[in-house]
């Protein structure tokens, strides 16, 4: 039995993917130094990555690298860098169910590389006999639940579960059932978008495991994706990274959402929190990873 | 702006910062006194510690007892599960007591968020 860590990082123009990566990685290392981290990217951002300056962080952060061509969907997706600056960026997420194939490990926790663990709370996982488990629900920063259209699909619609961190045992009969179905929804997404009414045009993972865990459970409520216990913390994307006091402990501004010019701080010390504004990770990348080096 | 003004917004401002540390705290030690034992999910709170130690003192060894997600799970040793709902239950609370007494001396914002 084999288990173990894996990120997706597919580099686009506007976002270092594989850099953010690096960071998460390292992160899970420290945290969970028994589990090996797996990076899966194309071979275009491997070969960009591995022979530029920051090569040997990939060997730091990753035990194992598998090269999987992105999907070819295109996604465009609207980021956010406070609430003043938004730029759109391809995202590449179209092949994050095949995630079943790709990992090299039996238990796998798969996460999202803007998410920082800070602490072990998720080594349970490991320990576990679920087939499948993620986050059931999210709170941002000051631990308010996040807005409506992120608790549900719809106004009235089915409870949203998060991709961002997934955990699953291939050894289950139902883990590839639950993955089959996440890909059916994925290839007839536009008539899952009517029949469920979610907003948006892009393409959401969130959406396809919140419709799969609907339906595996006799489209009703129902447990049978575990959750993950605790509500996932998640910053948006217009609040930012302060400082870094040390490496376990960070400092953001918390952005008012119904009064943008105001900002709060918000102080997160050993919890694993979901960095949603890319930008500001990286604009403190050399920062983290100097407190990660000590 | 009225000076009185001026230093309560001010003064409200910190009480702000100062209760989502104080709520980010309480989630914290919430989120530690979670135990998994034996895919069940536990808390190590007062009501499951008391009722553990008294199936102990009454002479169980074993036990099935309904988890937070209301799951009948076996406990094969009471005894080694109270160690482990006592030890979360001290690791938290040692936690939220050190960082709740160093919250109070936080006069401003800067030290609320060891700045």
């Amino acid at each position: 039995m084999t288990s173990g860590i894996a990120f997706f990082a597919y580099n686009t123009e506007q976002i270092d993917y594989i850099r953010l990566a690096c960071i998460a990685g390292r992160y899970a290392k420290r945290h969970m130094p028994d589990q090996p981290v797996c990076l899966i990217t194309d071979s275009g951002t491997w070969d960009w990555f591995s022979k530029g300056p920051y090569a040997d962080h990939a060997e730091q952060a990753f035990d194992d690298v598998v090269i999987a061509a992105a999907d070819a969907r295109a996604n465009k997706r609207t980021h956010w860098d406070s609430p003043y600056h938004s730029f759109a960026s391809d995202f590449k997420n179209g092949n994050k169910h095949k995630v079943f194939s790709y990992t090299p490990y039996d238990q796998t926790l798969l996460l999202d590389i803007d998410y920082v663990m800070m602490n072990d709370s998720l080594k349970w996982v490991f320990e576990s006999d679920m087939p499948v488990a993620m986050y059931h629900q999210a709170e941002d920063l000051i631990r308010q639940p996040m807005p409506l259209p992120q608790q549900h699909l719809s106004t009235h619609g089915i409870p949203m579960v998060w991709s961002t961190a997934v955990y699953f045992d291939k050894r289950h009969e139902l883990t590839k059932l639950f993955f089959d179905v996440w890909e059916h929804v994925g290839d007839h997404y536009d008539f899952y978008k009517f029949l469920y009414g979610f907003p948006g045009t892009m393409y959401r993972t969130d959406y396809c495991v919140s419709i799969a865990n609907h339906i595996l459970n006799g489209m009703g409520h129902g447990e049978l994706i575990n959750d993950l216990g605790v509500p996932m913390i998640n910053m948006s994307q217009h609040d930012d990274i302060a400082k870094i006091n040390s490496v376990d402990e960070w400092v953001f501004t918390v952005n008012d959402r119904k009064e943008n010019w105001e900002d709060t701080l918000a102080l997160i010390k050993r919890e694993n929190v979901h960095v949603m504004n890319k930008r500001s990770l990286d604009r403190h990348y050399d920062t983290i990873m100097g407190a990660l080096d000590g | 702006m009225d000076e009185r003004l001026d230093k309560a917004l001010a003064f409200s401002k910190y009480r702000v910062s100062i209760e989502h540390r104080r709520k980010a705290k309480q989630r914290r030690f919430e989120t530690m006194t979670v135990v998994h034992y034996n895919n069940g999910m536990f808390r190590a709170d007062p009501q499951t510690m008391t009722f553990v130690t008294a199936l102990i003192a009454d002479g169980h060894q074993n036990a099935i007892l309904i988890d937070t997600k209301s799951n009948p799970i076996e406990i094969m040793n009471l005894q080694e599960f109270k160690v482990t709902l006592f030890n979360a239950y001290f690791e938290a609370t040692n936690e939220y007591s050190t960082e709740i007494k160093k919250l109070a001396k936080a006069r401003d914002v800067r030290k609320a968020m060891d700045w």
